[in-house]
């Protein structure tokens, strides 16, 4: 074949030749890097390449070039090291000429990612570079060299690091700007998913980009800056968010506060998990796997009505009539088309935190103890600084930092709960021996539970509803969940001051109505969102339920805002102005249907709230989440368990679970094929309810027979109340 | 003039073979004799329940008595996504008008039981 040409020769031509000068292990010692003699020279050009070229023409042929003719790895890597090395008169030539290698590596390492706007050049040279950015990677953390780059990065930006805040020049403020980019940069290549890693996957691992973060003094860095964070520093704050997400994203939180033996034992109990659901698997199999041959064929008549008669083959079928009914089922080949909705638009892999990431011990050590000092000094600066900066819209605020804020923040929250639990155990352990600890506050977290930053949450839930950015949509869902779990944790509290801000805060989240509707608009709405999205809805629903339940309870009187329509009166008030001026008023009317929602105050009522998500758009929301059983943990399968058990018994609408897929769907739970562990304790909880489900099932059936076909449907609400009490309702006057 | 083309009795006919069309579950269908009448008549007959003691034989026996049902009014459809499409023909009208029919025939009678 024909070579193709996917760059223009001359473009190649003209940036190699420019490689070649730059420098090279040649001379005397050839493990050294020989600069060339107009290095600097070079890699200026070699950046107005990338700038002229490749940005004003929108390719990436020169990034192209460049990582064929091995730039990163082979001449910038060196020569970062050896400026490092060197000392003495040549100190401030090699300083420039370091700087210059790091406004080269920002963009080269600058993750090319699969967007909407994507020309065929694009296309051509997008997986290409991906591949040379995890080598790229690779070669900056590269342990065994021993070359440690992110450090010497470090130093070049460390004078302007050094000067305060309001004599920094701008090329002092684009220094640091370049530093943190390098590093996020860093943080954010990961290794493709789809394609063969070249050499060890570890070396370009999130435990290695860890370790190499502490190493380094980057953590450090980070702590510095983040907690200085509005006193000496000021446009940092977005890029250094980025940097945590990217080192957080995915990471268990439970698994980074156990300690080595906690963690082995808990690595144990899943193995064992998995171990027994093999052999779950494999019993099942065997119960049913033939005891001949395959050829021995045997066949069975399944004789029902009208004397006709349905064939099965198989001797498995002959043990019990389920396994042939299932065996039925199984050999029909024809699937239902699934309607495939409007194609989403391309989301970047990157941003995506729904993916969990498994960390060596080594480096979980290490985040750890990062994540502990970031909670004890950076937090507060970092998180209320950025809520600043995204509300004000300012500049350097991309879109894709809400999301990553709201994140961060569940993450951190969550952290925060576990570390002060795990504290709490271990100072239980060795009560004897240590003295009382004095009960610390919430204030280490405290910028993020204001009532500023709830607004902030209200409108970003609500705009990001309206808008359908799901995966938004799901980090603020986590946020306020975490949210909600640690006031609770507040409440209990054995400091009066954090019970009186925890009962303050509860006030606030559970005042507005539009909240309650919310949360439940949102778990209704539930339409092929993926199972990270449907994960976060369950979970606030559930933990909004049970602590508004409480709430309400210990706060018998409690009063909400909720927004409704106008009274009449009003109305008629402006309707007697009409006769006067018929003109004027037709205009003031639609102003009137606009504004005809007053706020007014009311007694909540728990029962009523309750009983409007038990309806069958939520059911369904719940029922897909259950589909996963087999995948899910026992903190999730309870929360199922809990919902449909607050549907059936709690709320007395049974009737929504009477449906056919539903009950199979339970059916399976329990009895298989693929039931869930039955040695587990949530599986005898199932049990008895699917039981007690079943049980007033058969009652309705034998009452109601109509209740036969209406099971095969979602019940429409005119005849729901009827066929879970057997009259119609009674319509109470309103007094 | 030649009668033959005008009239076009030379040119060659085309002959293009109807695909036979797929059965469709549809609301006639499910409102035939095969559909929910049987599956009345049929749940009046067949299908005992046990009751209390016998919660998960009961839910087997129930769910198999669907899918033999379903079986026979459209035996293409897997169990599952045969009940999918039922649920789905039970948001039209038609339907629905129907599922009100069968539910009343249930109610006590209006006046006797207001009275």
């Amino acid at each position: 074949g024909r070579d193709v040409q996917v760059v223009d020769p001359e473009v190649r031509a003209h940036v190699y030749s420019l490689v070649t000068a730059l420098g090279g292990f040649n001379g005397e010692d050839a493990s050294k890097y020989c600069l060339g003699d107009d290095a600097l020279a070079c890699l200026r050009d070699i950046r107005k390449w990338l700038k002229l070229y490749d940005d004003k023409t929108n390719r990436l042929d020169v990034a192209r070039c460049l990582a064929e003719a091995n730039l990163v790895n082979g001449d910038l890597l060196p020569i970062l090291t050896l400026c490092r090395e060197t000392t003495g008169s040549k100190k401030k030539h090699l300083a420039r000429i370091a700087l210059a290698c790091l406004e080269l590596l920002v963009p080269l390492t600058w993750p090319v990612e699969i967007h909407s706007q994507m020309t065929v050049n694009h296309h051509r040279h997008t997986p290409y570079l991906q591949q040379a950015q995890v080598q790229y990677k690779r070669g900056i953390l590269d342990r065994q060299a021993g070359s440690h780059v992110l450090r010497s990065v470090i130093q070049i930006a460390l004078p302007s690091l050094a000067l305060p805040k309001s004599e920094r020049t701008n090329r002092d403020d684009g220094i640091l700007k370049l530093m943190l980019y390098l590093c996020r940069n860093v943080a954010m290549i990961s290794p493709l998913r789809g394609l063969a890693a070249e050499g060890d996957e570890e070396e370009t691992s999130r435990s290695a980009t860890i370790n190499a973060f502490q190493t380094q003094d980057v953590f450090a860095l980070l702590l510095t800056m983040s907690s200085n964070m509005g006193d000496d520093f000021n446009f940092q704050d977005v890029i250094i968010l980025e940097i945590l997400f990217h080192l957080v994203k995915g990471v268990d939180v439970h698994k980074l506060f156990m300690d080595d033996a906690q963690r082995s034992d808990k690595y144990k109990e899943e193995l064992n998990d998995l171990l027994r659901k093999e052999t779950g698997v494999s019993r099942e199999y065997a119960k049913t796997a033939p005891t001949r041959h395959a050829r021995f064929g045997t066949m069975i008549w399944v004789k029902r009505d009208d004397a006709k008669v349905s064939t099965v083959s198989g001797q498995d079928v002959l043990k019990n009539g389920q396994a042939a009914f299932n065996k039925m089922d199984q050999t029909k080949k024809w699937n239902r088309p699934k309607h495939v909705g409007r194609k989403r638009e391309v989301e970047a892999a990157s941003g995506d935190f729904n993916a969990t990431t498994h960390l060596t011990s080594a480096a979980t050590k290490n985040l750890r103890t990062f994540v502990e000092e970031f909670l004890d000094t950076g937090f507060n600066p970092l998180f209320t600084h950025v809520r600043k900066a995204i509300e004000r819209e300012a500049n350097r605020v991309l879109d894709v930092n809400t999301r990553q804020f709201l994140y961060l923040v569940s993450w951190f929250l969550l952290a925060e709960r576990v570390r002060r639990s795990s504290q709490r155990k271990r100072h239980e352990k060795d009560k004897g021996t240590s003295r009382e600890i004095e009960p610390d506050s919430f204030s280490l977290v405290a910028g993020v539970l204001n009532q500023e930053t709830f607004i902030f949450l209200n409108r970003a839930m609500q705009y990001s509803f309206d808008h359908g950015d799901w995966q938004d949509l799901n980090a603020n869902l986590r946020c306020f969940s975490q949210i909600l779990l640690t006031v609770q944790e507040m409440a209990a509290s054995p400091l009066e001051d954090d019970q009186e801000i925890a009962e303050n805060i509860q006030n606030r989240i559970f005042y507005e109505e539009t909240t309650h509707d919310r949360i439940i608009s949102i778990v209704r709405g539930y339409k092929d969102q993926g199972f990270g999205y449907l994960d976060a809805c369950t979970e606030l629903l559930h933990v909004f339920v049970k602590m508004l339940e409480n709430y309400s309870k210990e706060n018998t009187d409690m009063q909400i805002r909720s927004k409704r329509r106008a009274k009449r009166a009003k109305k008629d008030s402006s309707e007697n102005k009409k006769t006067e001026n018929a003109e004027r008023n037709e205009s003031e009317e639609e102003e009137l249907l606009d504004a005809a929602r007053v706020s007014k105050e009311r007694k909540f009522d728990f029962k009523r709230f309750a009983s409007r998500f038990c309806n069958q758009k939520s059911i369904d929301a719940f029922m897909q989440f259950t589909t996963f059983y087999r995948e899910l943990d026992d903190e999730q399968l309870k929360r199922a368990h809990r919902f449909f058990y607050r549907v059936a018994f709690k709320q007395d609408m049974s009737i929504l679970l009477m449906r056919v897929d539903i009950l199979n769907l339970f059916y399976r739970m329990i009895k298989g094929p693929g039931a869930l562990d039955n040695a587990k304790p949530i599986y005898r909880e199932w049990e008895e309810l699917i039981k007690q489900l079943t049980r007033k099932m058969t009652k309705k059936l034998d009452q109601r027979p109509a209740l036969i076909t209406e099971m095969l449907f979602s019940k429409i609400n005119s005849t729901l109340y009827f066929l879970e009490y057997g009259h119609e309702k009674q319509t109470v006057s309103a007094g | 003039p030649d009668s033959g083309a005008v009239l076009g009795l030379d040119a060659d006919l085309k002959v293009t073979k109807q695909r036979a069309p797929v059965a469709k579950l549809d609301a006639a269908r499910l409102l035939s004799q095969n559909g929910i009448p049987k599956l009345r008549k049929n749940a009046r007959s067949k299908l005992r329940l046990k009751g209390k003691g016998h919660e998960f034989s009961d839910l087997g026996r129930l769910l198999n008595f669907y899918q033999l049902w379903l079986d026979d009014l459209y035996p293409r459809a897997k169990f599952a996504d045969g009940l999918a499409m039922i649920e789905k023909l039970g948001h039209t009208k038609r339907v629905q008008i129907m599922r009100k029919e069968w539910i009343d025939e249930d109610k006590p009678d209006l006046k006797t039981y207001t009275s």
